[in-house]
C-alpha cells in the first residue's frame, strides 16, 4: 500500500507522571509540538485495554490532557504501546540506605523537572544527560527484580512499537514515552533496519 | 515542522451557531478561521443547515469543499457539490477529522447519518455481483469497517494504521469493486454480510 520502505521515527521524551511531581511545563506546548508534528502513528503509554475501553484514567497526565485530546481532533493515530500499567515510580527499594540514596536522587529530578519548562528542553542535551545519569544510578539501586521487570518492560514496549512499524512501514512515526526510556528506546530502535530515528523535530 | 493550516470558513442561518462553530474550528490543531468571501477561498466551508438539507446551499468554489453540519434529516444523500454531512451527534472534536478528510478531496458522513443511510433498505439495491475473494484480507476488513459507517480516521484508529494507509486501501478497493464513492462501497460491504463480521 505505502512504497517506502523506510520508516522514520523519532522519540520524544516526557516528564509524565514521574516522581509523582507536577508537571512544570504548559501543556499547551506539548498539545501543539504533536499537532505540528502531525505524525501518521504515535506511539503512546497507555495499555491498549485502557484505550480501547475509553479509560485515560490510569494513564499518564500528558497522555489523558494533552496526547488524547489532539488525537481526538485530528488525522494523527494513536497506538497503544504500553505493557503494564506499572509507572517508573513503582519500582523503589523498600529499606536501607539504597532507599535513602533514591530519594536524594528523586529531589535533584524534581528540581531538573521544574527547571525542564517545555518538551524541548526535556528532550535537549542538558537534561538529557543530567536526567539519564540519575535514572541510571537510581535503576542501580533498585533490586535486581526491579530491573528486571524494568527492563522487560521496556523490551515488551520496544517490541509493540516495532509491531506497530511494520504493521504500516513507511510511515513517520513518534513515540511519546517517559524521558526515562528514551536512550533505552533510542539505543534498541536504532538497531532496526527499516527505521530511520530522527530527533522529532526533524520527523 | 510548519504544517500549513487548513483554512476553514463558518456559514449559516444564526449567528450565534456561527460563533459556536468559529470558536470550536479556532480551538482545533491545525485549522485556522477566514472569512467566508477571503480570497483565495477557503479550503473548507462548514455550513450549518438546519433541518432541510435543499435549503439556501452555497455555491461550491474550485479548491473549496464544502461541509455541512445537519441535525436528524430524513435522507442523509449528499447533495451536489456538497463533500460531507457532519451530524450534530458528533463529538466537536470530530470536526477536525471531518474537515481533514473533505479537505483531502475526500467525501465524510458521521457515522449516525451513514448508518440511517445504509438502515434504509438500499443494500438491496445496491450491486451484488462481486467476487470477494478478489480482495486482501486488510481490503476486506476495511470494507467492513466501512460498512459499519465509519470514518477513515475511525477506521484507521481500530486497526492501527495511518490514515493515508487506510485511504490507499480504499482507492484500491473501489477500482476493485468499480464503485464510485464509499457509500456505493458500503452498500456492497452490507449486501455481502460484510459489516457484523468485524463486531
Amino acid at each position: 500500500m505505502n512504497t517506502s520502505r523506510h520508516t522514520r521515527l523519532a522519540v520524544l521524551g516526557t516528564l509524565s507522571d514521574l516522581h509523582r511531581q507536577p508537571i512544570a511545563y504548559d501543556l499547551n506546548c506539548l498539545r501543539a509540538l504533536v499537532a505540528d508534528l502531525a505524525p501518521d502513528l504515535l506511539c503512546a503509554e497507555i495499555t491498549r485495554e485502557a484505550w480501547e475501553g475509553g479509560n485515560l484514567s490510569t494513564a499518564a497526565l500528558e497522555v489523558r490532557e494533552a496526547l488524547a485530546p489532539v488525537v481526538a481532533a485530528t488525522d494523527i493515530v494513536l497506538v497503544p504501546v504500553l505493557p503494564t500499567s506499572k509507572q517508573y515510580a513503582d519500582f523503589t527499594p523498600a529499606t536501607g540506605w539504597h532507599r535513602d540514596l533514591v530519594r536524594t536522587f528523586d529531589r535533584l529530578l524534581q528540581w531538573g523537572q521544574r527547571a525542564a519548562d517545555r518538551p524541548e528542553a526535556v528532550n535537549g542535551a542538558l537534561f538529557g544527560a543530567f536526567c539519564h545519569t540519575l535514572c541510571a544510578l537510581t535503576e542501580l539501586m533498585w533490586t535486581a527484580e526491579d530491573r528486571a521487570a524494568w527492563e522487560a518492560q521496556n523490551r515488551a514496549l520496544a517490541e509493540n512499537i516495532v509491531q506497530a512499524v511494520r504493521r504500516d512501514i513507511g510511515r513517520r512515526v513518534l513515540v511519546a514515552v517517559q524521558c526515562q526510556r528514551k536512550h533505552w528506546l533510542d539505543a534498541r530502535l536504532r538497531r532496526e533496519a527499516d527505521v530511520e530515528l530522527v530527533d522529532y523535530w526533524e520527523l | 515542522m510548519d504544517h500549513p493550516s487548513i483554512t476553514v470558513a463558518i456559514s449559516g442561518r444564526y449567528p450565534l451557531d456561527r460563533a459556536g462553530l468559529a470558536a470550536l474550528v479556532a480551538s482545533l490543531p491545525g485549522l485556522r478561521v477566514v472569512p467566508p468571501e477571503s480570497s483565495p477561498p477557503p479550503r473548507v466551508l462548514l455550513w450549518e443547515c438546519g433541518e432541510k438539507l435543499s435549503a439556501d446551499l452555497p455555491r461550491s468554489l474550485p479548491g473549496m469543499a464544502i461541509l455541512l453540519i445537519v441535525g436528524e434529516i430524513e435522507s442523509p444523500i449528499l447533495p451536489p457539490g456538497v463533500a460531507g454531512l457532519f451530524s450534530k451527534d458528533e463529538k466537536p472534536e470530530a470536526l477536525g477529522v471531518a474537515i481533514r478528510q473533505v479537505a483531502r478531496g475526500e467525501q465524510y458522513l458521521s457515522p449516525s447519518l451513514a448508518l440511517a443511510l445504509l438502515a434504509r433498505g438500499e443494500a438491496e439495491a445496491a450491486p451484488h455481483d462481486f467476487d470477494m475473494s478478489i480482495l486482501t484480507d486488510r481490503e476486506r476488513q476495511i470494507l467492513a469497517l466501512l460498512g459499519e459507517g465509519l470514518s477513515n480516521k475511525a477506521i484507521a484508529a481500530r486497526l492501527y494504521l495511518s490514515v493515508r494507509t487506510v485511504e490507499g486501501h480504499l482507492a484500491n478497493l473501489y477500482t476493485r469493486l468499480r464503485v464510485h464513492s464509499r457509500t456505493e462501497a458500503a452498500l456492497v460491504a452490507i449486501r455481502h454480510g460484510l459489516a457484523s463480521k468485524v463486531r
